[in-house]
């Protein structure tokens, strides 16, 4: 009976103190990301020097009991008080916030926190599995080795058909001499074919006009490839992935891309932009450890010990993907705010590319839910004016009359200019971009 | 003799061809066929095209050797003639302190050894809201927050983004704790970025940093930017008529 209910004591306090835990692990791991965070991390120097083993660190470096507290509530005061404090606030220019508020209890509790926080490089060292999707770019391609195994199985056996072509030639002269025959009269490679051809006439004619339809065929296809850049993925200094951006972390295309609603060109975002990030995300994996070195390195960034810019920047020469024609005039702005288009449709689903951008096949941007559907290949003449034919202006310009904006003035002109013309352009319901003139030459070329 | 050299030579054209044909496998780097190669690669400059290797003749002058820039220090877009917008948009004439060089990269601005955070307290958002024109602003505010603030503040600006939220991020504060901030300051951040953010002055230009800022202390107070039936500011509002000048 009595050893029962000491059983029962052991556990109901293993549950209290496991619980006493817990709380204080939840409470400090809320108060570090509420108070502690804009400035500090456990393993990295940012904006303050990193926390990790902290109150160690003063002990060994002779601060007075208790002065980190009082530094945390008012480091001005530990600071006076404390020569090893004072030393502590000349690490950075930028002064420490006041947390008056902070009891000891609840300093420790963060401390305590900060403590039990593995260093990130070592969960990547010791094989886990990098969490939220952040999966390392694979940027190999096997394309170019395939097609060589071909070549070389191609001249084997070329080779092969030759040399037991050349033997039974040889034997048949060694035979044609061994029966006393004059080998002068021995024909040559061509006439030998030729004698062939003669022999089956029927089945060389009819291979050779299929030979020729399919060459010809090959050629126009050719032809029309000319132009056609579908699938182009030029290789890129930074393999940079977009899923990772703008799918699992949420940034909004215009965040990088900011002169899209502006301007003509979208943007390639400058290393600043880049480093509005990348300050503080240092990769999980070495491969992307190694990709966001070289934002380093086009920042100067100085990521060791308190982390500073050198003020020593280097380009990042990406290769452009989506070349125009100089004879065409695209407008990046004129699409995106004006006609409210969203990037998806022509650029396919960002969220979802894992490699480096290429310019999307149609089939693709067809199966991308809310995209206009289109036929011909991306970045051609007919592609965009298939658009236009079917694509109607901005929604709710029609019967949102007071909407301001290019449309509604638009909408005015018709109404009150030419009823029947309107009438005519309302027949399928909607007002699409050619019907405004879309589908003139000098919209695109001039 | 002679026949051997003749299946040698025919030997030699075969593997000659094939060697041809193999080197016509594409090019990661190459586009394709193009009807006039010189209207994707004209003597009118494009952005971001590389004009160093235009059909495999190399021109080393033209090479690429420089990254997208910011715009030069200084220099002011063509916002039209209206003189409110063109006061509005003239450089910012706060300076970041001098320790932005290494903290923030500013190395190419005019720096100045003051506090200047501290000075820009009194600066006054330009932006004057009224009944009229509330709706307008805050509907610019929302588009400008989704496109360029949210990943991180997060849609109801509690701090949890999804860039906080997968874990790639932390240390956002909620604006809700940071409701002393005054407006000027607010912008100071914004303009050249605060601890772990950065600067954000060439994504943003003033007006739209300005909208923002209203937009956010909606964040902090759901009764700013309502205004009661006389027309009245419910919340006070820290703008100003005349703009601020140097």
């Amino acid at each position: 009976m009595f050893r029962k209910f000491r059983n029962w004591c052991f556990s109901a306090l293993t549950i209290v103190f496991v619980a006493g835990t817990t709380t204080t692990y939840a409470q400090g791991d809320a108060l570090f990301k509420a108070k502690c965070a804009s400035c500090h991390q456990p393993h990295k120097n940012g904006t303050g020097p990193k926390l990790f083993q902290v109150r160690q660190k003063w002990s060994d470096g002779g601060a007075k009991e208790g002065s980190i507290y009082q530094w945390v509530n008012n480091w001005q005061t530990a600071a006076a008080s404390d020569p090893y404090a004072q030393t502590v606030s000349t690490w950075s220019p930028t002064a420490m916030s006041a947390f008056p508020e902070l009891k000891k209890e609840e300093i420790n509790s963060i401390m305590d926190w900060v403590d039990s926080q593995p260093e990130p490089g070592a969960a990547a060292a010791d094989g886990s599995t990098p969490a939220d999707g952040m999966t390392p770019v694979d940027g190999e391609t096997e394309d170019s080795s395939t097609s060589w195994i071909w070549i070389i199985l191609g001249v084997i056996f070329i080779t092969i058909i030759l040399a037991i072509g050349g033997v039974r030639r040889q034997l048949k002269f060694v035979s044609d001499e061994n029966a006393g025959k004059d080998s002068s009269d021995n024909l040559t490679y061509s006439e030998e074919l030729k004698a062939w051809a003669w022999k089956y006439k029927t089945y060389v004619g009819i291979s050779a006009l299929v030979v020729v339809i399919s060459l010809i065929v090959t050629l126009f296809l050719g032809l029309y490839s000319i132009g056609v850049v579908e699938e182009y993925q030029p290789s890129q200094p930074i393999a940079f992935p977009h899923a990772i951006h703008a799918g699992i972390n949420g940034i909004d295309c215009k965040y990088c891309h900011n002169s899209v609603t502006k301007s003509k060109s979208a943007g390639l975002p400058t290393v600043n932009i880049c480093m509005n990030c990348h300050k503080q995300v240092i990769g999980r994996t070495p491969a992307q450890q190694e990709q966001i070195a070289k934002i380093y390195d086009a920042a100067g960034w100085d990521p060791a010990g308190a982390g500073k810019y050198t003020g020593k920047t280097n380009p990042i020469i990406w290769n452009k993907v989506h070349v125009l024609p100089d004879h065409v005039y695209f407008n990046h702005s004129q699409h995106v705010v004006v006609g409210g288009i969203d990037c998806k449709q022509c650029h396919g689903d960002m969220t979802k590319m894992v490699e480096t951008a290429k310019v999307q096949t149609t089939a693709e941007l067809n199966k991308v839910e809310g995209n206009v559907p289109l036929t011909k290949p991306t970045m051609t003449m007919g592609w965009c004016i298939e658009c236009h034919g079917v694509k109607e202006i901005s929604t709710g310009a029609i019967t949102d009359t007071k909407k301001d904006g290019y449309y509604a003035e638009i909408h005015k002109r018709l109404l009150n200019n030419d009823k029947t013309l309107y009438g005519k352009y309302l027949q399928d319901g909607k007002v699409t971009v050619s019907e405004l003139g879309g589908w003139e030459c000098a919209k695109c070329h001039y | 003799m002679k026949i051997k050299f003749k299946a040698l030579a025919s030997l030699a054209v075969i593997s000659i061809t094939t060697l041809l044909l193999g080197s016509c496998t594409a090019d990661a780097d190459s586009s394709g066929l193009e009807y006039m190669p010189d209207m994707y690669r004209s003597p009118a400059i494009e952005p971001y095209v590389d004009y160093g290797e235009v059909r495999g003749r190399e021109n080393k002058d033209m090479k690429m050797k420089i990254s997208a820039l910011v715009p030069p220090m200084g220099t002011v877009p063509y916002f039209g003639t209206d003189s409110t917008t063109v006061n509005l948009m003239l450089p910012y004439f706060r300076k970041a302190n001098v320790a932005f060089r290494e903290t923030h990269g500013l190395y190419g601005d005019n720096l100045s050894i003051k506090d200047e955070y501290a000075l820009a307290i009194a600066d006054k958002n330009p932006i004057k809201l009224t009944a009229d024109n509330v709706e307008l602003v805050f509907k610019q505010g929302k588009e400008l927050y989704t496109a360029m603030c949210q990943h991180c503040h997060s849609e109801k600006g509690d701090g949890n983004g999804p860039m906080v939220l997968s874990g790639a991020y932390v240390g956002v504060p909620n604006y809700v704790d940071r409701a002393a901030l005054s407006d000027g300051q607010m912008f100071y951040s914004i303009y050249y970025g605060k601890n772990a953010m950065g600067s954000h002055s060439s994504q943003l230009n003033k007006k739209e940093i300005w909208t923002l800022v209203h937009y956010v202390r909606k964040f902090q107070n759901a009764e700013y930017g309502k205004f009661d039936a006389s027309g009245a500011a419910v919340v006070a509002l820290q703008t100003s008529d005349t703009l601020v000048k140097k």
